[in-house]
């Protein structure tokens, strides 16, 4: 039951993506709500699997690295619904999907991924994970909006202004887009970090020290991002870049903590 | 027989000079069209007049005598003599697929430019009021107004701007997403770059206008309803503009890099759009290279015409198509309209009604003998041609008139006689046809009706 409801989220994902993809590249009036609605269903199946998979009461929630990951591709995919509501920006799907598909299936490889023993855990644990994990949703809408961006401009610069130019949101849209969500995610990321902090010294432990300096390095790229569009007014194509790498290091955390999972249990 | 003819000059065969000369104003489109339909040649008529086209439809007895009067009817407008190949025409189904291209604006000089079927409208609700449209050019161009529509539903005809300033402005909303409150600045005075300032306008962005003469920045910015600014605020006014449109005579770029860095950092890094309009170019080519700063000259916006004018070519095979599809469509009506099927329906209609009659009534004489059934089904058929006589000989001689079709559609409505049936029956029942009815169906048969001179 478990592993059907896990293909079947796959497979939906997977075909919302080619779906997204075709209507970005043909493009074409009549179908444009078939892929969003496959992603739905992909959702739905997501929430079904989520439910399924839930611990049962006592046990601490979010406590594997696969849970973790799991929720959060199952977030990205809500917060997109919801971004879509406010941007029109539904074509993003595009991207939203693969990377919503990325993360699931990763969970899935870290099923064996050991739980965090239940002697550390605690109220700062949960705290700093639910704060990441969503300030992670935040930054992953970030990253769609900056590669979009960069598709998007590299397009208009190279005049090449059918077809996937036409369907994909104004430049503006984009960054502002772009902007907003790391203005949201980046107080998430400072709390979930002040929080993990505490819970390390309390726990007692100082191991998780590679895992500590990408979040970081992370956290640094996006108090850079943030001062200098704010204070010098970036915009754009260097903004985007910038997201779109402390995206990838929040990723790269992600990654130091199953590869510490499993090595741990090895 | 009546059949459709079509006289006129296009963009295709007049300059303008030749094509002005002929141009109705839409107002005495009526007045024209009764001043033509008193020469008596026409049974209806209909005239279109666009800064393109002045074409006179009409349907006759007499297609080819009606077509020699049009043409001196035009001929007679033209003062000084013209070349006969400014003329052109078309008779039967040529003339009806004619139409159907010019409304679905296959034939227009930007093809799938929309203002056309607006034209051809009018031109027709100005022929009914004229009351010079009668059954076959009313149901000629309806059908030509519902060939454009689905053209225009089922192809991408008319997708993808082809002007160079609407194009300007679609770029400019991929950039900045909404356009209202935003700044243009048009920098010279040419005329492309005020054509364009004003498509930008319409969408809602404010307008300064610079120039190294002040009087002509002046003039431009009571024109297009903007705001001059002196030449040497242009520094200034390029940090706050969000599009520029240079269109200067300046034989130098007037953007250079080195001032532009300087402005970029003014307007700390928001965007920039600079369209170029201007030959020899105002922009040197290295600004685009800058952040945020996008530039396209017009070889630019040429090519992205191009291209969407040839995505229109694609879809104008499609529609192609179509048109011939609602062609058929309206020969198959038109051959319905001939008497002989229509008369074999007829008898058809009331033959049939007389046997089911008969078929009911007879189970119910258990003791009627075949003799019996012998008189009642020839009551039966005597019946039918006793009531169809008279109906008979009054088509048949209705028929020869002019409005004869008005007849006998009059008569297939009222007994609900389908098009495709008829037209069916007049075929497989091999029906001896008089050689004038079936004119349009031969013509539609060889493809050509050319009048040879």
């Amino acid at each position: 039951m478990k592993a059907g409801l896990f293909i079947a989220t796959a497979l939906l994902y997977a075909i919302a993506c080619v779906l997204y993809l075709f209507v970005l590249t043909r493009g074409s009036n009549r179908a444009q709500r078939v892929p969003g609605t496959v992603f739905v269903a992909a959702l739905g199946a997501h929430l079904a699997f989520l439910l399924l998979e839930a611990p049962a009461t006592g046990e601490f929630p979010l406590a594997d690295i696969a849970q973790v990951l799991s929720v959060s591709s199952f977030g990205i995919g809500i917060a997109f619904l919801l971004a879509s509501y406010r941007f029109d920006v539904t074509i993003l799907g595009a991207f939203v999907a693969p990377l919503s598909l990325m993360l699931f299936l990763a969970s899935g490889l870290g099923s064996s991924y050991a739980p965090v023993p239940p002697r550390v855990q605690s109220v700062m644990l949960t705290l700093h994970i639910g704060a990441n994990v969503v300030g992670l949703i935040a930054f992953a809408l970030a990253f769609v909006a900056g590669v979009a961006y960069l598709v998007q401009e590299g397009l208009l610069r190279r005049r090449r202004l059918s077809g996937v130019f036409q369907r994909l949101p104004s430049l503006d849209v984009l960054d502002t887009m772009g902007l907003r969500a790391v203005l949201v995610g980046f107080p998430l990321l400072t709390f979930g970090m002040i929080t993990g902090t505490f819970w390390l010294l309390r726990a007692g432990g100082s191991e998780f020290y590679v895992s500590q300096a990408l979040g970081l390095v992370a956290w640094a790229i996006f108090a850079g991002v943030i001062v200098l569009r704010v204070a010098a007014g970036w915009q754009g194509r260097k903004a985007a870049l910038g997201t779109m790498m402390g995206f990838l290091f929040t990723l790269l955390v992600l990654a130091g903590y199953a590869l510490r999972a499993a090595g741990g249990q090895a | 027989m009546r059949d459709f003819v079509v006289v006129g000059l296009s963009h295709r065969t007049a300059p303008v000079e030749v094509r002005e000369r002929l141009a109705v104003a839409p107002e005495r489109l009526g007045h024209e069209l009764l001043q033509l339909a008193s020469s008596g040649r026409f049974d209806e008529a209909l005239l279109i007049s666009t800064c393109n086209r002045v074409e006179l439809y009409a349907t006759s007895a007499d297609p080819v005598a009606a077509a020699h009067s049009a043409r001196e009817a035009f001929a007679g407008r033209l003062s000084n003599p013209v070349p006969d190949d400014v003329l052109y025409q078309e008779r039967g189904v040529d003339a009806i697929r004619h139409v159907f291209r010019v409304a679905s604006s296959l034939d227009s000089l930007v093809v799938g430019e929309p203002q056309i079927l607006g034209q051809v409208k009018e031109a027709f609700d100005a022929a009914k009021g004229a009351g010079t449209v009668g059954t076959l050019l009313g149901r000629c161009f309806t059908q030509a107004f519902a060939t454009a529509k689905r053209v225009r539903h089922e192809t991408g005809i008319a997708e993808g701007t082809v002007s160079v300033s609407s194009i300007a402005c679609e770029l400019a909303k991929k950039i900045f997403g909404n356009l209202e409150g935003r700044r243009t600045l048009l920098l010279g005075a040419g005329e492309m770059g005020e054509s364009a300032a004003r498509s930008l306008r319409q969408t809602g962005t404010q307008l300064h206008v610079v120039n190294r003469s002040e009087e002509r920045a002046q003039r431009l910015a009571e024109v297009c309803g903007g705001r001059a600014v002196p030449y040497e605020r242009l520094s200034l006014e390029l940090a706050d503009a969000d599009v520029v449109i240079a269109s200067t005579a300046s034989e130098k770029f007037i953007l250079t890099p080195e001032l532009m860095k300087g402005v970029v950092r003014t307007r700390r890094h928001r965007p920039l759009f600079i369209i170029d309009i201007a030959v020899p170019r105002d922009v040197d080519p290295r600004v685009g290279n800058m952040d945020n700063v996008f530039v396209y000259d017009v070889d630019d916006l040429q090519q992205v015409a191009e291209e969407n004018l040839s995505v229109r070519a694609r879809e104008a095979a499609r529609a192609e198509q179509i048109v011939e599809e609602e062609v058929e469509a309206f020969l198959s009506w038109r051959r319905s309209l001939d008497l002989a099927p229509t008369i074999v329906a007829l008898r058809e209609r009331f033959g049939q009604i007389a046997t089911e009659e008969l078929e009911r009534a007879l189970p119910r004489l258990a003791s009627a003998s075949a003799s019996d059934r012998a008189v009642l089904e020839a009551m039966g058929r005597s019946l039918v041609n006793k009531l169809l006589h008279q109906p008979m000989t009054q088509l048949k001689a209705g028929a020869g008139e002019p409005d004869g079709s008005l007849l006998i559609d009059a008569v297939r409505r009222l007994f609900a006689l389908s098009e495709e049936e008829s037209a069916a029956k007049g075929v497989s029942t091999g029906e001896p046809k008089d050689a004038s009815v079936t004119q349009l169906a031969a013509a539609a048969a060889t493809g050509s009706t050319g009048e040879s001179k």
